[in-house]
């Protein structure tokens, strides 16, 4: 009896995890993202809802990552190496380099022959952005620049004219005086989450570069990446203009009003504009060093597919071409601030012109926009520690126990010991 | 088959289903990570190289592995004391309350104890805010300038271990109560009538009469404490600023997940495994000498 009833239960745990045969059922494909709810999450759903409503025989089950980027790829090599990896994943650029590298995924390059209007309409240097090595691995979706985002009110407050925020560094440290000494309250506060894509802006910012072109060794100890970076250690430590916090607290002590200015990404737009407490935040480019040209490095995502069978695959790739069309891409954009791959959205005014006349903020993104730098990804199997080597870097700066110098003098040394020879 | 026989084979029998869990879920994660510790591997590649002790070797020369030593035998230290001393002065504090309030206060203290550590940490996330968190707040009323308690590596540590102990401390002094309610009144009453103070009667009553209860708080108090690190770490620092509230079992974490070197980080979990062995040994030593219950 007992046994009778054992084999039962195995026979009803092996149909529960048999594959549906039924050519009927729609193929459901993960899709993995960033987009928390503060951050493009409600555009997702959005776009999952009309995608499902145009494409019955495809359903996505979206999954947000935590822990940005960096968390998102943590959860997809296990899932890899589980043998369950999503249909697309939405890889950071400052990753793409490991990803391509490392994981297993779907080479893209046999679209442009099968598709060839998809790829229409999205800038070569755009394009690039997914391009490495000689083969197409991803298709950039997100393309987001760092801005300033600042508080009118507390410029006003200092005495201030809310009508011209700082435009170089030597402005800000000016204006961030006074802020401070008229409001008792912190000038600025430049990003601080768990990657480097504000320390990489600095860096391309002050004419240095993250990584040598033939990318044998980083550019941290370069005389630029050390003065930007002492700049932000005496900003933090000696003149106290700019918070020294987390992620996490910095953003809200600016939507709070504790913060006259923020520097963070465009993709925040929204969120900024719909959770600033009691005051209307507005948004320009991040400052220039001296009569440097603006540089900033690249955000955002390229879309990856690692589905491992064809039906998979192909619903993966028609949920790509949903989101960068024009009807996705404007959801996407709306919601999330991030611009469009397909430049030529932001002046159609079936889609994105509203958006953009209505937005004031996306001005500074789009002003940016010609002076985008990339995001490096540090190549090699070793490039995740790389990352979190200036991560690590930076913390030691902003702590102001010793000069940003011999910190960035010993990371460098660190990180190229990493770099493939 | 003899009686005997029949009556060992049960025996047997009645442990195989306890056997074969710890089997499958402790022993043979056990071997497979003590032997990945000697191979190159990212979890995703189908080529494992073999390394032979060269994990282990870069492992002792890496700052952060002896950094990450020291932090969690301070947060042990640290984590133990508070969870002895705090739970102690409550239990005893509780059971000087009026009965019908007594039961209030338990559940009150007990509650930190059921919650779940990451929401606790979401909540101690803006308690610790450095501009308008409640204890820097309440530290400027007193004239204090309260420190960037995540981001100053000085603090990270200890906004860990403040985080852990108030989360664990409930179920400590849900044992001192247990070991208050087991001292005879009588003891106290042939005390007073000798004339003890009531701080004599905390001296020389109830500290040794709860001696038991304290070695046994102290030794699982000690040996749990580094796992508990794990979700407050992972939540409120992720091991910084710059590494300064890293702590083993996160560092296996940060070595396996992070950078996704699947071999290093099983040398390091061997590292602790074997640590960690040590000190249970030491504490089913301890345990079993020293811990009696009988009057």
């Amino acid at each position: 009896m007992t046994i009778r009833l054992l084999l039962l239960a195995l026979l009803i745990a092996l149909s529960a995890t048999a594959p549906a045969a039924d050519a009927a059922d729609p193929v459901t494909i993960e899709y993995w993202h960033i987009n928390s709810p503060t951050f493009g999450g409600p555009a997702v759903k959005e776009l999952v809802q009309v995608f499902e409503a145009k494409h019955r025989g495809i359903k996505i089950a979206e999954k947000f990552q935590p822990g940005v980027y960096t968390g998102l790829m943590q959860q997809l090599q296990v899932s890899l190496a589980a043998k369950r990896p999503p249909a697309v994943a939405q890889i950071g650029y400052n990753l793409t380099a490991y990803a391509a590298g490392q994981f297993p995924h779907v080479l893209l390059d046999k679209y442009r022959q099968s598709d060839p209007a998809f790829f229409k309409g999205i800038p070569d240097n755009i394009m690039a952005l997914g391009n490495l090595s000689g083969g197409l691995h991803g298709i950039p979706f997100g393309v987001s620049t760092p801005v300033m985002y600042y508080n009118p009110d507390l410029f006003q407050a200092a005495g201030l004219n809310p009508d011209q925020p700082p435009q170089t560094w030597a402005d800000l440290l000016k204006v961030g005086q006074t802020i401070k000494d008229k409001t008792g309250k912190f000038a600025v506060y430049l990003q601080q989450p768990n990657d480097e894509w504000i320390d990489q802006t600095l860096i391309w910012g002050n004419g240095g570069r993250p990584l040598s072109e033939d990318g044998k060794r980083v550019g941290w100890d370069s005389p630029q990446a050390i003065e930007a970076m002492q700049m932000w250690q005496d900003m933090a430590v000696k003149t106290k203009i700019a918070a020294n916090l987390t992620w996490e607290e910095g953003l809200q002590a600016f939507l709070s009003g504790h913060i006259a200015m923020c520097l963070t990404t465009i993709g925040r737009q929204d969120h900024m504009r719909k959770n600033a407490a009691g005051f209307q935040v507005r948004a320009v480019p991040v400052p220039r060093f001296g009569g440097k040209p603006l540089a900033t490095a690249t955000g955002g995502n390229v879309l990856m597919i690692f589905a491992t069978d064809a039906a998979q695959e192909k619903a993966a790739w028609e949920w790509i071409k949903f989101l960068l069309s024009p009807e996705g891409a404007t959801i996407w954009t709306k919601g999330t601030g991030y611009l469009p791959p397909r430049a030529e959205l932001a002046t159609d005014p079936k889609y994105l012109k509203p958006f953009f006349d209505e937005a004031p903020m996306m001005k500074a993104a789009l002003q940016t926009f010609p002076y985008a730098k990339p995001w490096v990804s540090f190549p090699g199997a070793r490039g995740l520690e790389i990352t979190k080597i200036l991560i690590k870097a930076r913390e030691e700066v902003l702590e102001g126990k010793r000069p940003s110098e011999p910190i960035l003098r010993e990371a460098s040394q660190q990180a190229n010991a990493l770099l493939p020879r | 088959m003899t009686q005997r026989r029949r009556e060992q084979l049960t025996a047997y029998l009645y442990l195989a289903p306890g056997f074969a869990l710890a089997a499958v879920f402790v022993y043979w994660p056990l071997v497979a990570s003590t032997t990945l510790s000697f191979y190159d591997w990212n979890l995703v590649s189908p080529i494992w190289s073999a390394v032979g002790w060269q994990n282990y070797r870069e492992l002792v020369s890496n700052r952060v592995f002896w950094l990450a030593l020291v932090n969690t035998g301070k947060a042990a230290l640290a984590f133990t004391a508070l969870n002895v001393i705090a739970p102690l002065l409550l239990a005893v504090a509780v059971m000087r309350v009026s009965s019908r309030w007594r039961d209030v206060y338990r559940v009150l203290l007990f509650s930190p104890t059921v919650i779940s550590m990451a929401i606790a940490c979401a909540v101690w996330l803006w308690m610790f805010h450095p501009l308008y968190g409640v204890i820097n707040s309440s530290l400027r009323l007193l004239g204090i300038q309260g420190p960037a308690w995540l981001s100053s590596g000085d603090s990270a540590i200890w906004a860990i271990i403040i985080v852990t102990v108030w989360k664990t401390f409930g179920f400590n002094f849900v044992l001192y109560v247990a070991g208050l309610l087991a001292i005879p009144a009588e003891m106290y009453e042939a005390a007073r009538v000798d004339g003890a103070s009531e701080r004599q009667l905390f001296r020389y009553v109830t500290i040794p009469l709860l001696a038991p209860t304290t070695l046994f708080v102290l030794l699982t108090t000690f040996i749990l404490s580094p796992q508990n690190l794990f979700v407050p770490t992972q939540i409120l620092t992720q091991g910084g600023p710059n590494e300064a509230s890293n702590n083993l079992g996160y560092l296996v974490y940060q070595l396996g997940f992070e950078y996704f070197r699947i071999g290093y980080a099983s040398a390091a979990a061997t590292l602790v495994f074997l640590l960690f062995l040590g000190l249970t040994a030491l504490q089913f030593y301890l345990a079993e000498s020293r811990i009696h219950y009988g009057r």
